[in-house]
């Protein structure tokens, strides 16, 4: 090799590791303070100048390609209104462990400025000091107020673990709330003859009497079709135990209540079901017989609506059945827009965070049907029901309205030490290897650990 | 004097002017490494293990400019030795803090999408390159000069489209306004990269060798460990480093972002504590034998007639670890024994052979993640192909043969009972093809003519198989078994994908691997995962020895 080329050799490696070097320019840290009062971002008058200087980026957790895309456009949209380079990316999904790259981004220091946490996630993270609170921003914000919000969820996002104290904090704002459905399949209810589920909760009769009295008719269609489906997860056998009366956690939420009268019950007929062969076997995935038309009842929340709305058969959504407590259970599924303690432009993160939660960005997200605005008030409600406007989206609405337990954070313990003994010990109830009483027994000696950590 | 004479004494009286100004640098350059060393050390709050090791390496170094200056001051070559070993690091350290600090690393997981703008250039670079290759014959005979020029100005042209393409100069018009915000550091980075680089230069040339008495031996040990560097540094910075690292970690309780406090041996503690109660009644609840807020239950035995609770403080570790040797006891034999069949058919001569060693594989060089994914659908009770086959195959018996067969309806991954079964079968299926390669290979190396001996013996097919096959493919087995046992044992992917991460259903899955990914990257008790990282470490390394001491009992029965 002459000399020549290795001088070419030698300039391209080096131009390359220079061109590295394109990408936005690093920032100086600053101290993350509020500066000057901002704007609410529906009240600008006009669009900022653009800032070259200041690049944000923000994630979420995206179902889907297609949500992926409406955030992506979104961004845009509040990149021009805000006059701030955004750079949007869409996280894994549930199964693509998206908080556990998070947190492993967080501690090395690579994680985006704003990024989307599920609600069970807030405590953990404030808790380890990785989110900015964003109190003094938001209290120089025009038009801001907590009471814009869901109140459970805001419950979390402003509570002080120091003082114990709610409205000191501010974590973050939610970007959505769901809730529990029951997905119809209406074909198969109909040729088994029982009785349509939206029938029964108008007329006040969805209770889970009724609700067994279904599942068992479709079931005794024989073959593979079952009458109930759920995923193993905390959320579908957490409704039931609600519904029951009973919970995961005390009234304080600092120890376990899985050993609870009321809980028990909400377990043993789910246990009822699944040894009465009426349910999908408990661990399978309950989407897909699902949608093959297998199964006459499926529960789950709103985010599974695009994937089901492409379904072949006739499908509609009822609420959950009300259990014995009166009410049906449900839980208030919440995820929270936050900021990065280490962001380098906490002001700007505070208006991003803003700005994504504002009615129209949420319409606009809600639109793909997948979520529920968490702005409440009877303008959202309105704009959320012409959405799928030929299905019952007032089930949803009912859901929420019928004392929802919030998706919440354990400021006490810890959430995933908690889920995994609970998590395993309900799975062997569910699949016959542990007697409720058993579980009873030992479950809370166990999970009770969990809030000594 | 001779002319030649005369340029040897220039170039050596030049050369110790030159190790003047070496000895003044390394004289300056230790007091400022292991005074900052100590500074940064006196000022650190709080225990900071990365500032701490930095600091150490700033002393060492310190301490070897220190005796570069001394040796060399005497003109003794171990003085160039030391120069050039401080000066390298140095100039390599400034250059990859400086990198780092520029955010050139970050920017570099951006290349990607540069590079794909900068493909067509690429490809020009490519085809001139291509073409002067493919000609290296025919330029025995001069190329004429014009398409000399012309391939000249390709490769040029190109190269600047490519690094124009990939932002190079946006690159470099940015660069200042980098470092002005950064302030001080990246200037005096570069000061200390290009004054060491310089040094290094200097030190390397011939005049200071020869005024050092430097041999040809020197040099050549030095070129040696030059070349060796890349690798040196590496594996220092990528391996050994972050091994010890978690050994460290694993005495700590650190949580990836807070303080780490050292725990001493309570982790290792919390791993392996058990406690052993005699019980009064066979379902006596822990509760009233021994600390619930401490142990939950592991197990419960019945010994002639006496109830035994043992109580585990970490109960999922040994769940875990059993559920791990289970799957290996399954998966290793599963994985082997079938690829060392497969490989003796495929080593055969007939035809289409060629065709099938590729088809065996194909699943190995699959994405484990789309593997776990399609398995997973496969295994669903209800719409899965698995069950749907062995229905269909029932129902068709029980047409024919008027028979009552029942439908199992196995819920492979839903059942505690099949869920870990499950698992091996898939993992079995990936890992037969990789083993069956290397038996095929194994198989290959061994000479014809120890089967033609045999055969003029009388042995037969099964004889051969088993006196000529399989102890020439001893090593081979080895590697196999050893490969195919810590992979087994390491087992992660396929448990994470199937039981989405929980090891479910129950603990059915859970593996060492999976419980080790759970308390570092879900609970983020990082101290505690090492601990259990280096346990599974000591797990592998016994399963490891003793395959190799059996190996080599064997090999001993073999050579006798």
């Amino acid at each position: 090799m002459n000399r020549t080329y290795r001088l070419i050799g030698l300039t391209a490696a080096l131009s390359l590791a220079l061109a590295a070097c394109a990408a936005p320019p690093a920032q100086p840290a600053q101290p993350a303070q509020p500066a000057q009062p901002v704007q609410p971002a529906a009240t600008q008058p006009a669009a900022p100048a653009p800032s070259a200087e200041i690049v944000l980026r923000w994630r979420t957790r995206p179902d889907n390609k297609e949500e992926a895309d409406v955030y992506a456009s979104i961004s845009d949209e509040v990149s021009k209104k805000l006059g701030i380079k955004l750079v949007y990316e869409p996280g894994g999904s549930e199964t693509a462990s998206y908080q556990d790259v998070l947190r492993t981004e967080l501690a090395a220091g690579t994680a985006p400025d704003v990024f989307w946490i599920p609600g069970t996630d807030i405590a953990d993270f404030v808790q380890r000091g990785l989110l900015l609170d964003l109190r003094p921003y938001a209290a120089k914000t025009e038009g801001y107020s907590d009471a814009n919000y869901y109140p459970e969820p805001m419950f979390h996002l402003t509570y002080n673990p120091e003082t114990g104290k709610l409205g000191e904090k501010l974590w973050g704002l939610p970007r959505d709330v769901s809730t529990f459905v029951l997905y119809l399949n209406l074909d198969l209810i109909n040729e088994a003859g029982a009785p349509d589920p939206r029938e029964l909760a108008k007329a006040g009769k969805w209770d889970w009497d009724a609700f067994k009295q279904v599942a068992e008719k479709v079931n005794a269609l024989g073959g593979d079709i079952k009458g109930y489906g759920m995923n193993a997860w905390w959320g579908p056998f957490g409704a039931f135990m609600n519904a029951a009366g009973g919970g995961f956690f005390n009234a304080e939420r600092n120890a376990c209540n899985l050993n609870s009268k009321e809980t028990l019950t909400g377990l043993a007929f789910l246990r009822e079901l699944y040894d009465a062969g009426l349910a999908v076997p408990y661990g399978e995935d309950s989407e897909p017989p699902f949608r093959a038309g297998k199964v006459g009842m499926f529960q789950n929340g709103r985010w599974a609506t695009p994937g089901i709305s492409t379904v072949t058969f006739n499908w509609d959504v009822v609420e959950l059945p009300k259990g014995p407590s009166g009410h049906m259970g449900n839980w208030l599924f919440w995820g929270a827009y936050v900021v990065n303690k280490n962001t380098k432009h906490p002001e700007e993160a505070w208006k991003l965070v803003d700005a994504l939660t504002q009615p129209d960005i949420q319409a606009e997200v809600a639109a793909r049907g997948t979520n529920i605005p968490s702005r409440v008030g009877e303008a959202v409600f309105a704009e959320f029901l012409k959405i799928l406007p030929e299905k019952n989206n007032q089930a949803f609405l009912n859901g929420l309205a019928d004392k929802p337990t919030a998706e919440g954070p354990l400021w006490t313990g810890s959430w995933p030490d908690f889920d995994r003994v609970m998590g395993a010990q309900v799975s062997d109830v569910l699949t016959g290897k542990l007697s409720v009483e058993q579980f009873g027994q030992t479950v809370c000696d166990e999970a009770n650990k969990a809030f000594n950590k | 004097m001779s002319a030649a004479a005369a340029s040897l004494a220039a170039t050596g009286k030049r050369g110790h002017a030159v190790l003047n100004v070496l000895t003044a640098w390394h004289l300056v350059l230790a007091p400022l490494l292991i005074g900052g060393a100590l500074l940064t050390l006196s000022t650190l709050g709080a225990v900071d293990l990365i500032a701490a090791i930095l600091a150490g390496v700033a002393i060492l170094l310190g301490i070897a400019s220190g005796g570069a200056a001394v040796f060399i001051a005497r003109r003794n070559h171990l003085g160039r030795t030391l120069s050039l070993t401080v000066n390298y690091l140095l100039c390599l350290g400034s250059a990859l803090a400086l990198a780092h600090l520029l955010g050139v690393f970050m920017g570099l997981d951006d290349l990607a999408d540069a590079m794909a703008r900068g493909i067509p250039y690429l490809l020009l670079l490519l085809i001139v390159a291509g073409y002067f290759i493919s000609t290296v014959e025919v330029r025995e005979r001069p190329v004429p000069a014009a398409r000399r020029a012309l391939g000249r100005v390709f490769m040029v042209s190109g190269t600047a489209g490519f690094l124009f393409s990939v932002g190079a100069l946006t690159a470099l018009t940015s660069i200042p306004g980098r470092y002005a915000a950064l302030g001080w550091l990246p200037f005096a980075l570069t000061l200390v990269m290009l004054l060491a680089g310089g040094m290094l230069w200097r030190m390397s040339r011939r005049d200071c060798a020869q005024a050092l008495g430097a041999k040809n031996i020197h040099s050549e040990r030095l070129s040696g460990w030059l070349f060796l560097s890349p690798n040196l540094l590496g594996f220092v910075l990528f391996f050994a480093g972050p091994l010890l690292f978690s050994l460290y970690v694993s005495f700590t309780n650190w949580d990836s972002f807070n303080q780490r406090d050292w725990v001493g041996l309570a982790n290792y503690a919390r791993v392996f504590n058990l406690s052993v109660s005699v019980l009064a009644t066979p379902d006596q609840p822990l509760r009233e034998v021994m600390d619930a807020g401490r142990y939950d239950e592991l197990l419960r035995l019945n010994i002639l007639g006496q109830g035994i609770l043992i109580g585990a403080e970490d109960k999922r570790f040994w769940i875990a670890l059993r559920n791990t040797l289970v799957f290996g006891l399954l998966a290793v034999p599963l994985s082997v024994l079938p690829a060392l069949l497969l490989a003796a058919l495929l080593n055969s001569q007939l035809p289409g052979m060629r065709f099938y060693r590729t088809l065996y594989f194909v699943p190995s060089v699959a994405a484990v993640v789309g593997v776990a994914l399609i398995w997973q659908w496969m295994y669903n009770s209800q719409v899965g192909w698995i069950n749907y086959f062995v229905s269909s195959a029932i129902g068709f018996l029980n047409a024919v043969l008027g028979s009552n067969i029942r439908d199992p309806q196995i819920r492979w991954l839903a059942d505690s009972d099949y869920a870990l079964l499950s698992v091996v079968i898939m993992s079995a299926w990936q890992w037969i093809g990789f083993n069956t390669v290397l038996f095929l290979a194994g198989l290959q190396t061994i000479p014809r003519e120890l089967y033609e001996a045999a055969t003029v013996d009388g042995a037969n097919a099964r004889q051969q198989f088993f006196n000529v096959t399989l102890p020439m493919l001893a090593p081979t087995t080895l590697y196999v078994l050893i490969t195919t046992t810590i992979q087994a044992l390491q087992v992660f992917d396929q448990v994470f994908i199937v039981s989405n991460g929980t090891g479910g259903p129950g603990t059915a899955t859970l593996t060492m691997t999976l419980n080790l990914y759970q308390n570092g990257f879900q609970s983020f008790r990082q101290g505690y995962a090492s601990a259990l990282a280096w346990v599974l470490f000591i797990v592998i390394f016994v399963f490891t020895l003793v395959q190799f001491r059996r190996q080599r009992r064997a090999s001993g029965a073999y050579d006798e």
